[in-house]
């Protein structure tokens, strides 16, 4: 049985994620009330040092909070705050990480507790590494908020311990904001939008450069007592998250929903319905797996639709084709020129 | 001990309950069949919507000579309303004549008192319109208002930027971009709410340094906008690097220690001869590519 948490699942540190929310709703001058509405949480409870949430309720405060401040800068101010966090050793690794990449490592390796809504995943795109967000527990409604903050939480770390801003491109999976401003000065002006995937784009000559506070002895007993302390049922990845890594890592073996929910240990009907708890469905996940594996050969190894047609399984050329505008809304063709099309625009 | 709108329900309750049992104890109630209800609707109406304003303006505004008068006079506005709608119920002998006199004293006295502060507000509302002058140009949009600096926002900046280039198509204005060098430092070191200080100290230094017609607008985050009307480059760049001369002179000290923050910013300038979106956009980009790297390597290190 492949161990996952779901929307319900109680485990994320309130003291943390919880805090830094009040701490925001304090210093908007909100009442506590606005930011716990809908949840049977308070405020002493939350700053308790066991107290924890799950992420259905961290979702719950989001919402609240983006609501009661109405302001559209709330996501980017509260990703300022996130990383490298309040975590304890947890924090302390990535305050001291050697580089990008080492950090880059902790987030996902952490990321149940650094980033329990959206989860990150490297990806290499040619001669640059993207750094990509899949759904682990958030809602159509709250995706582009918890995106927001999160990219902005990367970005926000990176440049405070590198000590410059990094030359990251962003790219977002949906249309360009009314509030194209608060893209422009909290994560600048290279981003794209109506692509295909929410990702962070940076050359990778910039992840193994050495960050000033850097310090291999500090995080290595730092993640060694994280593994210690971290209680035995603890689990590292979503629902979600782990099927996206399943199907990835069978893609060419034309993955079943009866196959998958025995492998995640419940029926298929239970199955369905905890994938419909997080607003999916399997052919969409699996859709999703596939493009992502798609993108990655045709980048990487300059791939024929032939051949990828084939790697997948595909009777021919053409369905793979019609296939892959109906993941991404993007023919391979068009994908290929679109990358063409940055790298000019570079 | 009460607030302000709580005294202002308490006293028109307690009155217009006197006015009831004066009524009621010096005159004859009049049968059901001979009231009027159109005097009923229509002055009762004016009672409560009169008593509703009262409550409106005392809760909206701060307290103060206007607020006071305006209130007064909705108040005894009111409770002559009040009395008039008494009227309907219970018949005066006529040879008395105190409610005669309740109802011409109360009426045109609330209506005098609440011209006097009519007339006071406007003389208000022109102070604040001078004190607004530099955060508002043409047009009124409260929505518009960022809540830590009082200054507005991108899209009213943007509408502002449209609307001058379609007034005056050939006296360009120009746009001076202003972006705090290591503001994300204030706000890790020192906490949200000393980065929220100093961009409020920011945009007051930058209100005093500019002219009348000119609007500064906070764009987002840690970044500010000034549109000059009818202004060159050259002006623009004067002006532009004068602003950013300004903000290191500024002397920030932080709300807990009192420790001196050297602040700084970088800034862009030009002239808005095209689409407002593309010149931000152009604006913005050469923002990103001035920052101080090795000055902010240092730091770091």
């Amino acid at each position: 049985m492949i161990p996952c948490y779901q929307t319900t699942t109680r485990f994320i540190p309130a003291r943390y994620q919880a805090a830094l929310l009040l701490e925001f709703a304090h210093s908007q001058d909100l009442d506590d009330q606005a930011l716990f509405q809908g949840t049977h949480l308070d405020a002493r409870a939350m700053l308790s040092e066991q107290a924890l949430l799950t992420p259905g309720e961290y979702l719950q405060l989001l919402h609240n909070i983006n609501q009661a401040a109405a302001s559209r800068d709330t996501p980017f101010m509260l990703g300022q705050q996130l990383l490298p966090g309040h975590l304890g050793n947890l924090s302390h690794a990535l305050l001291q990480a050697r580089n990008l990449r080492q950090a880059l490592d902790i987030l996902i390796r952490y990321q149940a507790w650094l980033s329990p809504l959206l989860a990150p995943h490297l990806m290499t795109l040619g001669d640059k590494t993207a750094l990509y967000w899949t759904d682990s527990c958030v809602t159509p409604r709250l995706r582009g908020f918890v995106v927001e903050m999160m990219m902005t939480a990367v970005s926000g770390m990176s440049r405070w311990l590198s000590g410059m801003r990094l030359p990251w491109q962003y790219r977002f999976n949906r249309t360009q904001p009314a509030y194209i401003e608060q893209y422009a000065v909290h994560l600048g002006t290279e981003t794209r939008f109506n692509d295909y995937f929410d990702a962070m784009l940076i050359d990778a000559e910039w992840l193994d450069r050495p960050w000033p506070r850097g310090n291999e002895m500090t995080v290595t007993l730092a993640l060694a007592a994280v593994e210690q302390q971290s209680p035995a049922e603890f689990c590292r990845q979503s629902l979600l998250a782990a099927l996206y890594d399943y199907l990835a890592a069978r893609i060419r073996l034309a993955p079943t929903l009866e196959r998958t929910s025995a492998d995640f240990g419940c029926s298929p009907a239970t199955f369905k319905r905890h994938l419909a708890q997080h607003h999916t469905h399997f052919q969409a996940e699996l859709d999703l797996a596939r493009a992502h594996v798609t993108l990655n050969m045709i980048n990487n190894q300059g791939y024929s639709n032939e051949q990828i047609a084939a790697y997948l399984g595909f009777h021919d050329a053409n369905n793979f084709r019609r296939s892959f505008k109906r993941w991404t809304g993007l023919t391979p063709s068009m994908l290929r020129a679109h990358l063409l099309d940055s790298r000019v625009l570079e | 001990m009460f607030t302000a709108p709580r005294f202002a329900l308490i006293v028109m309750t307690l009155l217009g309950g006197v006015f009831l049992l004066i009524y009621a104890s010096l005159g004859v109630a009049k049968p059901l069949a001979t009231w009027n209800w159109m005097d009923i609707v229509g002055e009762g109406g004016t009672a409560l919507m009169s008593a509703l304003w009262v409550m409106l303006v005392l809760t909206s505004r701060p307290s103060g000579r206007v607020t006071t008068l305006l209130a007064g006079g909705l108040l005894a506005i009111a409770l002559g309303a009040w009395v008039d709608s008494l009227d309907e119920f219970f018949a005066i002998p006529k040879t008395q004549v105190w409610d005669n006199w309740l109802e011409s004293l109360l009426m045109p006295g609330g209506m005098l008192t609440l011209t006097a502060g009519l007339f006071f507000w406007r003389q208000e509302q022109f102070s604040l319109n001078n004190h607004m002058r530099k955060r508002e140009r043409l047009f009124r949009e409260h929505r518009a208002f960022d809540r830590i600096t009082q200054l507005a926002d991108a899209d009213y900046l943007r509408r502002q930027i449209r609307l001058e280039q379609a007034r005056s198509p050939d006296q360009p204005c120009a746009l001076i971009l202003l972006d705090v060098n290591q503001f994300h430092r204030i706000n890790r070191q020192y906490g949200q709410a000393e980065g929220d200080r100093v961009l409020q100290a920011i945009s007051h230094l930058l209100l005093l340094n500019l002219r009348s017609d000119d609007l500064l607008c906070r764009y987002a985050g840690d970044r500010f906008a000034v549109l000059m009307p009818a202004t060159t480059q050259d002006d623009a760049s004067r002006m532009a690097h004068h602003l950013e001369l300004c903000v290191r002179l500024l002397a920030h000290h932080t709300q807990t220690h009192g420790e001196r923050l050297w602040i700084s910013v970088r800034v862009a300038c030009a002239v808005a001869d095209q689409d407002a979106d593309k010149l931000l956009d152009r604006l913005n980009a050469r923002l990103e590519l001035g920052p101080p790297s090795a000055l902010e390597m240092a730091a770091a290190a």
